[in-house]
């Protein structure tokens, strides 16, 4: 259990072409979640700013300084945290840590990318720079390991193709109902079903789309108003060469990290009542929502089907529409969730997204395909 | 160490007979950096996917199978036909993997007759 309480959120639209550079919407983000803390730039005693890549998706270097001093931001401490597509968790487990040390009291947190800065060609030629190079020299990419995982799922568990979509549809469901997301339309399973092939068995509607957004949270130990509690915050990484796992269908590193957050907050999976799944594929929410231990293999896609998943389900997960409809601006993913979680356990969530009275979130970012896995649990105190 | 040797080729340790794929210069169970290459001969197809996007100067669709050797060496590579789970396949002639500025050249992999 730790003594930060997350006391201010707040996030840009997350969009398939921003306006504004990665430092505008950081600064935009920021002011949302010190206004929604009553927080001062000058009472801000660390920044951390969780951002894969500004230098080469936008050629901005010192991200964290020049927000700082865009905000206003004195003597504090700060710093970027590049974990690929974790930044922004990981940038949430080094505030906290900072507080638990006592380095800090009042910590900024804000995750952002822009990914449509660069062109198609090199974001998507960067972000394949995320593999091993003998990955590298085949021609490997984060949706190839997607399809090779969904293809060994539907046949180990004799699936059809179609229950893939039921994570698509419901994300894109919550999505509709956040004005914070990329995409605001539901969408059919039989469109899903039906979108371009990207990586077999995988289609269009099964991967999240690339985006450029901010979020923030302003995190204390001492809060002088009603905060949420991170229960817990920890991180673990697994193997870099997808390959070298024993089974594809596992990913060691979700794994480590959702047992040793549950433990460190004292709570089973059967406590967590809304959960923000790392969903850059349907395939992922799957594999993770049995990592998690929350199903058990194999079982994650009937319980989805079933409709457990969605907000009047037994575990409503992705409330905001997740990756996969909310957006994915690789940096702001992670904060994105908390904020996500937030809403949900205050209240604040508008209505016809709101899960009914919860008292505890998990959200799990992953880095890579589970190179990397950083997991939070929030509560209410 | 171990980074130029042939796409075809694995490494074995020396010290403790472990066996990897995915080149690194110590030994990822005893940390000796001790170690031999050898070449991979057959391999049992796990899962397969046909990727349609693709990087700058990678064919499209791109044919990938996660393929298991002897002494549990597991790769994802390219392949050159249309073998999918459970075939059987070994490397085959020389192809242009990626080409660009960051060209690649190897084997593909390609099912037994």
């Amino acid at each position: 259990m730790t003594d930060a309480f997350v006391t201010g959120v707040g996030m840009t639209r997350f969009e398939s072409e921003s306006s504004g550079s990665a430092l505008e919407l950081a600064e935009r983000a920021a002011w949302r979640a010190l206004s929604d803390a009553a927080v001062e730039p000058t009472d801000v005693t660390s920044v951390h700013v969780g951002n894969m890549a500004a230098e080469a998706f936008e050629g901005r270097t010192g991200l964290e300084n020049a927000l700082c001093g865009a905000l206003g931001v004195e003597g504090a401490i700060a710093d970027r945290i590049e974990n690929t597509s974790a930044s922004g968790a990981s940038a949430v487990l080094r505030a906290v840590h900072a507080l638990e040390a006592g380095a800090s009291s009042r910590a900024l947190v804000v995750g952002v990318e822009t990914m449509t800065a660069a062109e198609t060609d090199a974001a998507t030629e960067l972000i394949s720079r995320l593999v091993h190079d003998r990955e590298y020299a085949q021609g490997v990419t984060l949706p190839s390991f997607a399809g090779l995982a969904a293809e060994h799922y539907l046949r180990t568990y004799d699936v059809e193709p179609s229950a893939l979509a039921h994570v698509a549809v419901k994300n894109h469901r919550n999505a509709a109902a956040n004005p914070y997301a990329q995409f605001q339309e539901p969408i059919t399973l039989e469109e899903a079903r039906t979108s371009p092939p990207v990586a077999e068995p995988l289609r269009l509607y099964d991967c999240c789309p690339t985006s450029d957004g901010a979020a923030a949270i302003v995190l204390e130990t001492t809060p002088e108003m009603d905060g949420i509690r991170v229960a817990s915050v920890t991180g673990a990484t697994g193997t870099h060469a997808v390959a070298e796992r024993p089974n594809p269908l596992e990913i060691e590193s979700v794994e480590r990290a959702g047992q040793q957050a549950l433990a460190d907050a004292n709570v089973t999976q059967d406590d967590v009542d809304v959960a923000c799944i790392h969903d850059a594929f349907t395939i992922l929410e799957l594999l993770e929502l049995e990592e998690l231990g929350f199903y058990d293999p194999g079982d994650a896609w009937r319980a989805t089907a079933d409709g457990e998943t969605a907000l009047d389900g037994r575990l409503p997960v992705n409330p905001g529409g997740g990756l996969k409809a909310r957006g994915h601006p690789l940096g702001a993913t992670g904060v994105a969730q908390i904020i996500e979680l937030t809403w949900q356990l205050r209240g604040d969530a508008p209505e016809d997204r709101r899960v009914e009275n919860p008292r505890t979130g998990l959200a799990l970012n992953v880095a890579g395909f589970g190179n990397n896995a950083v997991c939070t649990i929030l509560q209410v105190p | 160490m171990t980074r130029d040797v042939p796409t075809d080729h694995a490494f074995v340790c020396e010290s403790c007979g472990s066996r990897w794929y995915y080149t690194r210069d110590r030994c990822p169970e005893c940390r000796s950096t001790a170690a031999d290459s050898y070449r991979l001969r057959k391999g049992e197809i796990v899962t397969a996917t046909t990727v349609h996007a693709t990087p700058p100067g990678v064919r499209s669709p791109n044919r990938l199978g996660m393929v298991r050797f002897d002494g549990d060496v597991t790769i994802v590579a390219q392949l050159g036909d249309d073998s999918s789970a459970g075939d059987t396949v070994r490397f085959g002639d020389v192809s242009v993997l990626r080409a660009g500025d960051r060209s690649a050249s190897g084997p593909r992999l390609v099912g037994l007759e």
